[in-house]
Formats: C-alpha cells, sequence, structure tokens
C-alpha cells in the first residue's frame, strides 16, 4: 500500500467526469468480459433491485445481448461466485445510473471498514465516488414540485437549469432568493433515499457470509452505525440542522464560514443554503499560493476540525470537496451530512482516550477494554496493546513538540497508512462502532492537510481549543 | 328517426364517463361490457355501435387523454433541451394527463399493448402505439439521430415505454419519484444504445 495509492482513493470534489467515465467503462469492459460466457445472475440482483423487475429484467437481457455481442471471447478472470455477483450486480447498478449516488455513499463508507471488505470489492468501491446521475431540468422540476408543490421559477430568482457542481446524491444549482441573496440548491435523485436502506440490507446479506468471523458482533454493529450514518446522510432535513449547530460554533474572527440554510426552501431532498464563492484544493494549489496562505489555511481547517470535535459532533467527512477556500482569505465549510453526533457513552469513550493520549498513558489497557472489548487476559492483547500504542504515537506526532508541524512530511503519512494497513492485517479491527467513521476523520484531516501542504501549529490550537470547551 | 351527430357525441361521452366509473370501482378484470352499458342507461347493442370491446373503450380514454401532445412538440427542437429531457418531458407529460385513469390502467394496458394480445385488442392500441411512437421518432431525429431505427431499437424503446407505464400506474412512492428515476434510467438506456444501433458506438471495439 502506498501513499499514492491512498490519496487516489480518496473523494475528489473536482474530477474531470471524463475521467471518471473511462475508468467505469474500463471496469465495465472487464466485468462484461466476464459475464459473456456466463448466466447473467438475475437472482441477486432482483433481490437487490427496488423497482420493478419487468424494467429490471428488460434492462439486463438488453445489456447481455449487447454485451455478448461486444466483448466475448475475452479471457474471463475466475473468481468467488459471491465476488462476482456482487460485481456484477454493482456494476449494472453503477451503468444504469440507477442508484449510483447511494452506491456512492455506500462506497465511501465501506471502505473505512478495515478488513471487512474483500480487497476487489473495496477497490471497486472505492472509485464509485461522486457519481450520481445527473438530472436534466425536466427531472429536476418535478423533484422539486414533489417537495415544495412549486416549480423552481416560482420559488427563486434566476435559477440556473445546468447543475455548477456534482453531490453524491444530486447536484447542486445556482439560484436566488427572491430577496436576492444568492444560494446553493442542493437537490437529491428521486428515490435514492427511501430505497438506500433497503439496498444496505441487501448489500450486507450479500457480504456477510465472506466474513463470519470472531470478530462478527463487532462488524455487524460497525455496518449499524454506516447504515445510520447513510440514512442520516440522505436526509436534507438532519443536514440542516447540523449546518445550523456547526454555524453556531464559529466566530466572524475565525475567519471559518459555515453556509446559512435557508428553511423555507429547505425540505427533505432539497436544501437551500447561501452561496459561498472561493476554490475548491485542488483550483486553490493551482494558484501556486504562498506557504504562509497554505499555512493559514491550513491552520483554519485543522481548527475547525477540532472545534466541532469538542462540540461532540466530529466532522468526520473532511474530504476535499467540502473546503472552499475564499479569496478574502476565509476558509468556507460546506456539507454536514456526515457528522457524527455523540451521545453519552461515545463521550465518556471520547474523554477517556483523550486522557491516556495527553495525560495518562497507563490508562492504555482501560481504553483497550472499552473501545476493542479486549481484555489484558486475551491472547490478542499484545496485539491490541501494540496497535493501541502506534495509533496513539501517530495521532499524538504533531502535537509531540511545540510549534508549527508539517502536514506535507511524507513520512509522517505514511506512517499512518503502514499503522493501517498493519491494523488490516493483523485484524486488530475490532472497535466501538464510533470509530469506524473516526479512523475516517483522523485519516482524511491529515490526508487533506498532507495535500495542502500545511504547516499547522496543532500544540497550540488545541490548547486553545480544549480551554475553549473547558470554559464554554 | 335519425340521430343526431350531437346525440351520437353524447352517448359515446356516457359510454365512456360510464366505463370510466366502473373500470374505478370494480377494476379492469371485473367490469363487463353490459355493466357498463347499463351504467349508461343504453342497451348493449348500442354500446357495441361505439365500441367493440371493453379494450376499445380504454383505448378511446387514453387517446383522448394524451390527444394533442405530438402539438406540444414542434419538430424544431431548441438545442436547449438534451435528448432525454425532450423524451421525458414526452412521456412524463402523457402520464401526467392520465393520472385520473391510473388505478385502472396498469391491467388495461397488459392486454391492449402486450405483443401477445389477441388481434382485435392489440389492434385498438396500435395507433396509440403508431402515434406515440411517430413523435419519439421526430424528437429523436431531430436531435441528430436520423432514422429509420432499427426495429430492436423501437422494440426496447417500446417495452422500456410499457415497462415505465405499468410500473407508474402502480407507484405508491410519494410523488411517485420511483417512477421518475425509473423513467429517467430507462431513457438512458434507450438513449445510450443509439449510438450503438446506428454503428457508432464509442465505448466498444468495432
Ligand atoms: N453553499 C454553497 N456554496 C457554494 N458551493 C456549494 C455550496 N453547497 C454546495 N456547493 C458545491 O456543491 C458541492 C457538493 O455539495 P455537498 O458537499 O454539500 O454535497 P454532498 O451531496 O453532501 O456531497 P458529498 O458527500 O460528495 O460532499 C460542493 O463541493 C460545492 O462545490
Amino acid at each position: 500500500m502506498d501513499v499514492n495509492k491512498l490519496l487516489a482513493a480518496l473523494p475528489e470534489n473536482d474530477f474531470s467526469p471524463t475521467e471518471n467515465s473511462d475508468w467505469a467503462q474500463e471496469r465495465l469492459r472487464e466485468i462484461f468480459a466476464d459475464l459473456a460466457p456466463r448466466a447473467v445472475p438475475v437472482g441477486s440482483l432482483h433481490r437487490m433491485w427496488t423497482l420493478s423487475e419487468l424494467s429490471a429484467q428488460i434492462a439486463l437481457a438488453y445489456l447481455s445481448l449487447w454485451v455478448r455481442q461486444r466483448f466475448s471471447g475475452e479471457e474471463a478472470a475466475q473468481r468467488q461466485a459471491v465476488e462476482t455477483n456482487l460485481r456484477v450486480a454493482l456494476k449494472l447498478l453503477h451503468r444504469l445510473a440507477y442508484l449510483r449516488g447511494a452506491m456512492t455513499k455506500l462506497g465511501q463508507a465501506a471502505c473505512h471498514v478495515p478488513g471487512l471488505l474483500p480487497k476487489q470489492v473495496a477497490e471497486t468501491l472505492d472509485h464509485l465516488h461522486f457519481d450520481a446521475p445527473p438530472m436534466h431540468y425536466p427531472l429536476i422540476r418535478e423533484v422539486v414540485r414533489n417537495e415544495f408543490g412549486k416549480s423552481a421559477e416560482e420559488m427563486f430568482l434566476g435559477f440556473e437549469k445546468e447543475a455548477f457542481a456534482a453531490a453524491s446524491l444530486g447536484q447542486v444549482h445556482r439560484a436566488r432568493l427572491k430577496s436576492g441573496e444568492p444560494v446553493a440548491v442542493k437537490i437529491q435523485y428521486p428515490g435514492i433515499a427511501r430505497t438506500i436502506d433497503a439496498d444496505f440490507r441487501n448489500i450486507s446479506a450479500l457480504l456477510f457470509p465472506m466474513k463470519l468471523g470472531k470478530d462478527w458482533e463487532f462488524t455487524n454493529a460497525q455496518f449499524k452505525e454506516i447504515r445510520r450514518m447513510l440514512n442520516q446522510e440522505v436526509d436534507y432535513v438532519q443536514e440542516a440542522e447540523s449546518t445550523r449547530l456547526a454555524r453556531d460554533l464559529f466566530k466572524p474572527e475565525d475567519g471559518i464560514v459555515v453556509p446559512r440554510v435557508y428553511p423555507e426552501y429547505s425540505g427533505k431532498k432539497v436544501m437551500t443554503t447561501e452561496y459561498i464563492q472561493g476554490l475548491h484544493l485542488r483550483d486553490y494549489l493551482a494558484t501556486n499560493p504562498t506557504q504562509e496562505s497554505r499555512n493559514a489555511f491550513g491552520t483554519k481547517i485543522y481548527v475547525a476540525w477540532q472545534r466541532m470535535y469538542y462540540a461532540f459532533m466530529p466532522y468526520v467527512d473532511p474530504h476535499p470537496g467540502n473546503y472552499l477556500f475564499l479569496s478574502d482569505g476565509r476558509l468556507g465549510l460546506l456539507d454536514f451530512g456526515c457528522v457524527s453526533h455523540y451521545g453519552p457513552d461515545e463521550r465518556e469513550i471520547m474523554k477517556l482516550a483523550e486522557k491516556m493520549a495527553f495525560e495518562d498513558p497507563s490508562l492504555t489497557p482501560e481504553v483497550i477494554r472499552r473501545v476493542c472489548a479486549v481484555s489484558e487476559g486475551d491472547p490478542a492483547y499484545p496485539d491490541y496493546l501494540q496497535m493501541m500504542n502506534e495509533s496513539r504515537d501517530w495521532t499524538m506526532e504533531p502535537t509531540s513538540k511545540p510549534g508549527p508541524f508539517d502536514f506535507g512530511d511524507q513520512a509522517h503519512f505514511q506512517r499512518g497508512v503502514d499503522w493501517f494497513a498493519r491494523t488490516v492485517s493483523k485484524k486488530t479491527t475490532r472497535a466501538n462502532p464510533m470509530y469506524v467513521y473516526w479512523n475516517r476523520s483522523t485519516f482524511g484531516i491529515k490526508a487533506l492537510l498532507f495535500r495542502l501542504g500545511a504547516k499547522v501549529d496543532v500544540h497550540e490550537v488545541i490548547r486553545q481549543e480544549r480551554n475553549r470547551n473547558r470554559t464554554n | 328517426m335519425r340521430i343526431t351527430a350531437k346525440a351520437k357525441t353524447e352517448t359515446r361521452q356516457r359510454i365512456l364517463d360510464a366505463a370510466t366509473g366502473l373500470f374505478k370501482t370494480e377494476g379492469w378484470h371485473n367490469a363487463t361490457t353490459r355493466g357498463i352499458a347499463v351504467s349508461a342507461g343504453i342497451a348493449v347493442g348500442t354500446l357495441f355501435n361505439y365500441f367493440p370491446t371493453k379494450e376499445s373503450i380504454a383505448v378511446a380514454l387514453i387517446s383522448e387523454s394524451v390527444e394533442g401532445a405530438s402539438d406540444e412538440f414542434p419538430t424544431s427542437h431548441s438545442q436547449e433541451n438534451s435528448l432525454e429531457a425532450d423524451l421525458f418531458t414526452l412521456i412524463w407529460s402523457g402520464l401526467a394527463k392520465l393520472r385520473e385513469y391510473r388505478s385502472f390502467l396498469a391491467p388495461a394496458a397488459e392486454t391492449i399493448f402486450s405483443p401477445l394480445a389477441r388481434a382485435s385488442e392489440a389492434r385498438a392500441g396500435d395507433a396509440i402505439r403508431v402515434g406515440h411512437l411517430e413523435i419519439m421518432e421526430k424528437i429523436v431525429t431531430a436531435h441528430g439521430f436520423p432514422g429509420p431505427r432499427s426495429a430492436v431499437a423501437v422494440q426496447l424503446y417500446w417495452t422500456l415505454y410499457l415497462g415505465v407505464f405499468a410500473f407508474w400506474a402502480a407507484d405508491e412512492s410519494p410523488g411517485q419519484e420511483d417512477t421518475l428515476a425509473l423513467l429517467d434510467q430507462s431513457l438512458k438506456l434507450f438513449v445510450s444504445t443509439l449510438g450503438i444501433d446506428q454503428g457508432r458506438g464509442t465505448n466498444g471495439r468495432q
């Protein structure tokens, strides 16, 4: 596993559609090659298909016909039956556009459960980021009408018919409110929210037999957590609420902007927020920013991340598409669909782990007991102890010395990647479900700061944010 | 006694109204021509002068609702909309006009449009099918895919259309959003095959 691969696997907001469709087509070709001499696995597809069987059959019949004509005679790799079914099913769904968004979300989440998915599947899922089927305006019109009983033209001034950005479950359009404010209207592809749960059940059913091991309970709990988060993410009403909560955490002097939500123009499938003008990471980097500018943005990114963590609502999806670099130096923070909301249990674990990390390493066995349910007598304990120590060291490395820490340091990032790989290979992956997203969060933030090449005085930021938390 | 054209139109409308009522209350399969005649207050023999079969009544209902769809789609397409968008509008606006009859249309459609339908039943639906396919053909041509379409492409379109139609008739999802998704997905599939149909597939080896 190398850094570049990991980075490549991270979601990119500003991906080029052609690049991606080439990739998809290449995979599709492989799968079709695989598929040509075989019967289409209609059984498992049927279970997954939430729309009419008729349409599924027609589509499959037609596709397989097409496949046979075009791709027969290619080498077919031998795969396990289950994996083939799953892959074909995923790919056909992908190809047929419907529910691609749901798959994307599932993919993003599932990839962060170490050791859970066969490597191949994980790789497939990895590339499904940002792939909601595009909607043309006549479809948009119906979705908006379903939500508000009015058309977009009636609700907004200058609603732009072309989306300006893709979202994982839909797309985002620019418009203005009647009062003149520029807004971003995020619109969800129809039907995804209601079917995501059912699809998740079906996919879990396909996956679980592969991994019926001793850690089953944990796996199951982690899956439940992912499912919970997915259901939260597809509900823009909840996202609007999280956005509002996050917005309250920042003051003008922080230089961190969370867009205002317009509730009268928002619902379960449409969310309208204040439009923020800024650059995505890639475009920002293309302007050759100075080191000072990178550091300043990196610090804001880190502050925002810490602030939310100490507010018990960690931002667990810190991928580049969710950050905007404003020309006046402020940082825009978007997308609060994927925010954990820690309850009493999680807060207690969080505080215990904090205490272990900052003050008292002798708490490590207790943390392992609480988080991984492994006690000192357990034969796996030494592995878990090592895993926990390494994890702590890597997490705390930026705070070990006063002064700025260079997140652009490849060696630091590589150590994290190695740790992750070891954890997977040693199967020390038992953990409280809250860590599914927490691991994703810590990796995500470091990957982001690595790309940004920022130096951040982590020591100082943490001191301030912890103090702030105490005094609040 | 001469029956005036006006009286004829009125009787015809009475039959259609009675049929709509019965189809809704008793369902497509249970409603009979006899029952419709009774409900319309006419003799069964008279009804047959207007409509030879139950299917032909449904066809009349559908035709009248979707009539004029062609006029809404002038051949001069503003290239503002994509082909998918125009086909979407064609089909969705047609379905919207049939909303009133939704409850009995699915079973009716099965008989009327099925490739397995008996000749008399199928002929009744032919006009609608041909009419719809003509508009589709115009739209597709206007978007740079000159005809004639291969039989496979036309069959695929019609099969997808019927699939959407049958699904829509029974779709209880809020705002019928599942039909929206299915229609979108079906049209993507259809449009993606048009290039192949014309031998200019871009994603395969020739
Ligand atoms: N208020 C806004 N101002 C400016 N741009 C916005 C705004 N909201 C969304 N966008 C644009 O839309 C893109 C997707 O929005 P958002 O991240 O909220 O979608 P999402 O469905 O949650 O997708 P993902 O999970 O992929 O982040 C953003 O990367 C950004 O480019």
